[in-house]
């Protein structure tokens, strides 16, 4: 057990990281992720509220539809949260910030903080579906960015086909009174229980960032690789003048994917290197258990192509690696 | 834990097997535990001098990098190549095949330095 965000959550069950990593790669597993916030807003201005402020375009959705957004610094457009918004009815938003970061989230949009009223549960992994079927058939049918209200054994279930693994599946807001039987159940079913080691280990491998990390203070959307997320054709939201400014100058350094040529993990930390100058530092590192090499994200000043080689400065000396584009493995839509 | 009668311990969770005039070393079920899924060590290299608590290696887990300590002072006479391949050995194995290396030890008393099998386990237990 570890302490995180003011949770206490396991690094890994007895199964282990690799293990659990690799369930979810090739059938199904199960992560409590109950710290991530929920900030509910709710009401005719709760649209408007989150347009003004967040920095995706929630009119390129609609209601029973998620999207990934950022919180951005006013200041210097860095990203002080990246967050999922669960638009559940056409007046009723559910905004999952980062464990640490709901307080602030709130306090920029808005809102009322009913984390402690549910549990989350990430069910994810090609096995997903199937096996979250034999336990809720409704739940198991919400499609990728979907969201829905439903109902299981007298408990109202909130569901989003959402994930950080980069595998299908969805995540599921339980009621605290039903959780346990929830998770119970779905393990009954064969999903694999998945601890904070392995969702790190995913979502590296996935190349998706981590806040704290690949995003937060000092680094904006568009260093990041993220521009997707901005809804430039929208009005005013907060930071857009400085980020506007960064687009038009250019980003200076960006974030690329580094795969080792060693099963030596690469770390957080680790000075990127090409020709003996120095590129930047990795902002995550670790182990890829499906190409068992190490690999990593990290800021790299001026544009590096795919299959570029770079060294990278561990603790044990430099290792040889090539900068990619995640994902780091296939997912789903490519395979 | 697992703590063999027939070896010996350092404080820093190595096992030390005597065999003939060398030692094999390894790290113990405690530490594997400890550590999770390893899934890369830095073996020391054949033929090389080590000194009795200090550096022999590196052991990375999925999350974290912890140095290996000789538990005496010696020659490192044979290592594990397998763990090149198969680091996961150290958690399926510790007492096994997951052994780390054989070292000729400079002085043959200097086992009796060692943790016994009672220490270690207060060790851990404490």
């Amino acid at each position: 057990m570890t302490a995180f965000g003011g949770f206490e959550m396991p690094l890994a069950y007895p199964t282990g990281t690799v293990a659990e990593h690799l369930a979810c790669r090739r059938d199904a597993a199960i992560f409590d992720v109950s710290h991530l916030g929920t900030v509910r807003l709710s009401g005719p201005g709760a649209l408007d509220a989150l347009q003004a402020t967040l920095t995706n375009d929630l009119g390129k959705i609609a209601p029973g539809r998620a999207q990934y957004t950022h919180l951005l610094n006013a200041d210097d457009a860095s990203v002080t949260d990246d967050c999922i918004v669960w638009w559940v009815a056409p007046e009723r938003f559910d905004l999952m910030p980062n464990a640490s970061n709901t307080a602030r989230v709130r306090a920029a949009v808005g809102g009322t903080d009913v984390t402690e009223e549910r549990a989350v549960l990430a069910v994810q992994g090609p096995g997903a579906r199937d096996r979250l079927g034999r336990v809720c058939a409704d739940a198991a049918s919400v499609g990728r960015f979907r969201v829905e209200a439903l109902g299981w054994n007298g408990h109202p279930l909130v569901v989003a086909g959402t994930g950080y693994t980069g595998e299908d599946g969805v995540e599921i807001a339980v009621p605290v009174a039903g959780a346990e039987a929830l998770w119970g159940a779905l393990c009954e079913a064969g999903v694999v229980p998945a601890g904070l080691g392995a969702r790190d280990t995913l979502r590296l491998e996935a190349g998706l960032p981590l806040h704290g990390q690949d995003l937060g203070p000092g680094i904006t959307p568009l260093q990041a690789g993220l521009g997707w997320v901005i809804g430039w054709k929208k009005g005013p939201f907060r930071g857009r003048a400085p980020l506007e400014a960064e687009r038009d100058r250019g980003p200076t350094r960006r974030l690329r994917g580094i795969r080792s040529t060693t099963r030596r993990p690469l770390r957080a930390g680790d000075a990127v290197e090409q020709h003996g100058r120095s590129l930047g530092v990795l902002t995550s590192g670790g182990y890829s258990p499906l190409l068992e090499l190490g690999i990593g994200l990290g800021l790299l000043e001026g544009t590096h192509e795919d299959g570029e080689a770079v060294e990278v400065r561990t603790r044990g000396g430099l290792v040889a690696g090539t900068v990619v584009t995640p994902p780091f493995v296939a997912l789903p839509s490519e395979r | 834990m697992h703590v063999p009668e027939d070896l010996r311990y350092t404080n820093d969770h190595e096992w030390a097997r005597p065999e003939g005039a060398a030692i094999r070393i390894g790290i113990t079920d405690y530490a594997q535990d400890a550590l999770g899924d390893i899934v890369f060590v830095q073996l020391p290299e054949v033929g090389a001098t080590v000194q009795a608590a200090e550096g022999l290696g590196e052991v990375e887990s999925t999350k974290s990098v912890s140095d290996l300590y000789a538990p005496v002072s010696g020659e490192v006479v044979e290592v594990n190549a397998e763990l090149a391949d198969r680091p996961q050995l150290l958690n399926e194995d510790p007492y096994g095949e997951g052994w780390i290396c054989v070292v000729r030890p400079s002085d043959p008393g200097s086992l009796a330095a060692l943790l016994s099998p009672e220490a270690y386990r207060d060790l851990i237990a404490g």
